[in-house]
């Protein structure tokens, strides 16, 4: 099963949620729609899903025009963000109530029913909770119960609503390895939604960004880490520092470093802003020439492998946070209050401007 | 983890499902742009939008438009007789009354039961609700025969001058029966709500028992209090059951405006009855005004904290 | 759904007015309140209803015009109480499942009939079918009595008691959220199969909690009545207009007596109030 939304744009009133985006979807595949609060993820999963419906564009599921089926049609499994459990139906009861709604001619008989509740509550390793209500059970088991109920209507895609939102940090690092795990093994086109960027990363096949209703970049995780689209994708995707600088006669100064224009980036005179990762800081004790900052270290903040620093460059007194390894913050003999000289590793520059 | 028989492969075939059903422009235009899949929006407004214009809103014009077909002089000459203007002199004081005493002990009780536990007070927090319960003909009888002067109460305040029953005073008594559950049920819930971290900060900064009553607690309830306050004075202006019995309906000393909408009723005098209403009607829309401004202020304050 | 903990009393507690010397004298004077404002009257209902004992009292209840007037508050009170669950219902499920344009004031005109004067709601009803109202002249040229007859006591008795089942059920539906709802359908469930499987369990407590109310009410109500009725005996009479016409007969015992099954109503009411309150932790249901 294949999922493919052409040109999809969703408007509430004045304000624009879903803009314009076109994406697609393997069978099979695991893809992240990833993005901060407000951005449209929602919005677009739910039309996907056929709880919504888009004022224009198209969606196909399985090369077929699926815009105006709703949901019950699509054979969509959806996984709510609060999960959505019958609060007064058992697990047992909730997880059958697909397949009891069934019109007769296709419903299971009561003891197939039952066998396929039982198989669905191995799966998700609950069985000894079936006569339990979901007020019973913990946040994560809700969202497993949540995922066998969705799966009890054999979907032939399956949706997920920040499904691991509502949980805490442990169990949500288990639930989603877990995910994928169970992925793998049922095989359906899945999407899921995440404001987490580390969730999305880590779980998904592929990761399409958004922000502001505007799809910014899709591609595997390797892809949209390694070659952010934009300044926004490279944002979102991790922490970063932030050089102000100047495009002159094809020069790039940027804070005191002086260095060539890149190739990809337009040799336009004017401002201009470099992006480094905290990993991609180099520190030392000697100045290396135009290309470096000169900066005062502010703060260590030395636990774990990596040691975190904090500095400030003396010119702009702009903020720059740096990572090194343990090993190296020995040799340098780094003080609190110490001058040093800093300079990026790999300093990125977008064409499209975009403001922290 | 084993292997279960999910997949694509044994399904049971795409269930024959019903396409949402095209919305009637006009729904549709009153709904917005956002169809989601729940269903029965056009079954419920529509339903909801007769039922209220039949029963609701097409009698309650009625009173206007029959107010309407009387000439100014006409409608004047009614509403703003002796008679009249006493009777709502009458209710307006005795529904202020009323509603200040409600104010007061509704506070109290609110207070006793929100923050203190004590044998008997499931029973007592059940019994706030009776004059909502107990019909109003059946709570006139009652205080009427409990404050007469041979009643339980009566034969204690006749010897000291104190006549209720056939006084306004009797009046006041009935309207503060009907409206004690307003105020507590308005004021209960806040003052349940109210964090108990804000009281320890104020003790930690060096306030006193009194001080984080005043300054803090009192004016958190306030709000709600005004609320009880007005929703209590608003019911004492319409009453009718509980206070027909205990008022002694004389005319100019001890005759409610209802009370008086009733009696012109019964001389066959409609548009004198419909005028009189059309006015009190008014003015019980101005008071609904007023509470949904008080609860909205109410909730934006909560938004706040 | 999620209740806030009831926060634990320590002792030395901070918390202003649980010094005992506060705390017990408040809780007397608001007791001592209550026992002369509400208990008083409610007991003195029963009291007087055998003063003149059992006799009197299994008489006046057995009396023919009595029963009438028990069969037609229950017919009354049965009809509207449909009525208004039907559209309490309605209401509800538009205002708290969709978004549309004049909510606001939809919401506010529900509660209308709150703040019309009984004995101005049964105004209206004479001034619509009364001899001389709009529909007076065609009513009665087709021989249909509405006005003091049984429709018109049903007429008023659904305005009075209108919003009743409604303002239960649309804020604790609006709090709810549709998720289930939508659930269900996604796993292919038929509107109606929805609503009565998924929504009705859901919002039962709240429905009976209106009910309850609405049902009270509409027993109870006398101004609104009391207009449109006419007063005849054994015909037009409700519960509440009997208690009135024995009363001013001088009959007290009869009165009371009569008024005693509303007072157990009443009490009865409290009761399943207060247990559905227990049970749903309700004014934590409630916001």
């Amino acid at each position: 099963m294949s999922i493919e939304v052409r040109n999809i744009t969703k408007r509430f009133g004045a304000f624009t949620a879903v803009d314009d985006v076109s994406l697609q979807v393997g069978g099979g595949e695991l893809l992240a729609l990833l993005g901060p609060s407000g951005s449209g993820k929602t919005t677009l999963l739910r039309m996907i899903a056929g709880l919504e419906f888009p004022d224009s564009g198209s969606i196909l599921l399985n090369n077929e025009d699926a815009t105006k089926h709703d949901a019950a049609r699509r054979r969509v499994g959806f996984v709510f963000q609060h999960y959505a459990l019958f609060r007064h139906m058992t697990i047992f009861e909730n997880i059958a109530f697909g397949l009891r709604v069934r019109p007769r001619q296709h419903r299971l008989s009561k003891s197939d029913i039952r066998d396929k509740v039982m198989q669905l509550l191995a799966l998700v390793q609950l069985e000894k909770h079936e006569k339990h209500f979901p007020n019973q059970l913990s946040g994560g088991q809700r969202q497993r119960i949540a995922l066998a109920r969705a799966l009890a209507v054999e979907p032939t895609l399956l949706l997920l609503d920040e499904p691991f939102g509502a949980l805490d940090a442990k169990v949500r690092k288990e639930l989603r390895r877990w995910l994928r795990r169970l992925h793998d093994e049922i095989h359906i086109a899945s999407v899921f939604v995440t404001h987490d960027q580390e969730e999305a990363l880590e779980v998904a096949d592929r990761v399409a960004v958004l922000n502001h209703g505007k799809l910014e970049q899709i591609g595997t995780p390797q892809e949209v880490y390694d070659n952010p689209a934009n300044a926004f994708v490279y944002n979102f995707l991790g922490n970063v520092n932030l050089f102000h600088g100047r495009v002159d006669r094809g020069r790039v100064r940027i804070s005191t470093m002086d260095s060539e224009s890149q190739e990809s980036t337009p040799v336009v005179d004017g401002s201009t802003l470099g992006y480094a990762r905290p990993y991609e800081i180099n520190i030392s004790r000697e100045s290396g020439g135009a290309a470096t900052v000169h900066a005062r270290l502010l703060h260590i903040y030395g636990v774990g492998p990596k040691v975190k620093l904090e500095l400030q460059d003396i010119e702009t007194e702009a903020m720059i946070e740096a990572e090194i390894e343990r090993t190296q913050f020995v040799e340098l003999e780094l003080k609190q209050g110490d001058e040093v000289f800093v300079s990026p590793s790999n300093l990125r520059r977008f064409v499209e401007d975009y403001s922290i | 983890m084993t292997q279960p028989s999910i997949g694509v492969g044994n399904s049971v075939g795409a269930r024959p499902q019903k396409n949402q059903a095209k919305r009637p422009g006009l729904l549709a235009r009153l709904r917005g742009k956002r169809p989601g899949i729940l269903p029965g929006f056009g079954l419920s407004l529509g339903f909801t939008l007769t039922y209220l214009s039949l029963i609701v809103l097409i009698p309650l014009s009625a009173v206007f438009l029959k107010t309407a077909s009387l000439s100014a002089t006409q409608f004047w000459a009614i509403v703003s007789s002796p008679r009249v203007v006493a009777s709502y002199k009458l209710t307006y004081s005795v529904s202020l009354a009323g509603a200040a005493i409600d104010a007061v002990f509704g506070f109290l009780i609110a207070w006793v039961l929100a923050r203190y536990s004590f044998p008997g007070k499931r029973i007592a927090d059940a019994l706030v609700d009776l004059p909502f319960a107990l019909p109003t003909a059946v709570a006139g009888i009652a205080l009427t025969s409990l404050y007469a002067p041979n009643g339980w109460l009566g034969q204690y305040l006749e010897p000291h001058g104190i006549h209720v029953v056939f006084t306004p005073l009797g009046i006041v008594v009935a309207l503060s029966f009907i409206g004690l559950p307003f105020v507590v049920r308005s004021v209960q819930p806040v003052i349940e709500d109210l964090g108990r971290d804000v009281e320890e900060a104020a003790a930690s900064l060096g306030a006193n028992s009194w001080q984080t009553f005043t300054r803090i607690i009192f004016p958190a309830v306030f709000p709600a209090l005004l609320t009880g306050f007005t929703l209590a004075f608003a019911r004492a202006l319409g009453e009718y059951g509980s206070v027909v019995f205990i008022s002694g309906n004389m005319p100019m000393r001890t005759e409610i405006t209802p009370l008086l909408i009733v009696s012109k009723l019964q001389q066959f005098d409609v548009p004198g009855a419909t005028a009189i209403a059309s006015v009190m009607l008014v003015s019980s829309f101005v008071l609904l005004l007023v509470i949904n401004g008080l609860q909205a202020g109410l909730r934006g304050k909560g938004e706040d904290a | 759904m999620i209740t806030a903990p009831q926060t634990t009393r320590r002792k030395g507690s901070v918390r202003a007015g649980d010094a005992p010397w506060v705390k017990w004298p408040l809780i007397a004077l608001a007791l001592t309140f209550m026992l002369v404002v509400l208990v008083l009257p409610l007991a003195s209902v029963f009291v007087e209803a055998f003063a003149k004992g059992w006799q009197v009292y299994l008489d006046s209840i057995r009396d023919p015009d009595a029963l009438s007037a028990i069969r037609l508050t229950l017919t009354a009170s049965g009809i509207a109480l449909t009525m208004n669950l039907l559209f309490g219902l309605a209401a509800a499920w538009a205002i708290s499942r969709f978004s549309f344009k004049g909510k606001n004031l939809l919401i506010s005109l529900i509660d209308l009939p709150l703040a019309v004067s009984p004995v101005v709601a049964g105004l209206i009803f004479v001034l619509l079918f009364g001899l001389h109202g709009w529909f007076g002249t065609w009513l009665d040229d087709h021989n249909i009595q509405i006005l003091f007859a049984v429709p018109g006591i049903v007429l008023a008795t659904i305005f009075v008691t209108f919003p009743f089942v409604a303002r239960e059920l649309i804020p604790f539906m609006q709090a709810q959220g549709t998720e289930e709802e939508e659930a269900a359908l996604v796993l292919g469930a038929s509107p109606w199969r929805m609503f009565f499987s998924i929504t009705l369990p859901n919002i039962r407590w709240s429905l009976l909690y209106g009910v309850i109310l609405c049902s009270a009410r509409a027993m109870g109500e006398f101004g609104a009545v009391s207009v449109v009725s006419g007063h005849i005996r054994g015909e037009t009479n409700t519960l509440p207009l009997h208690v009135e016409i024995l009363y001013n007969e001088y009959n007290f015992a009869a009165a009371f007596a009569v008024a005693s099954l509303l007072s157990l109503v009443a009490v009865v009411t409290l009761a399943v109030k207060k247990i559905i309150e227990d049970k749903t932790g309700r004014r934590g249901e409630k916001a």
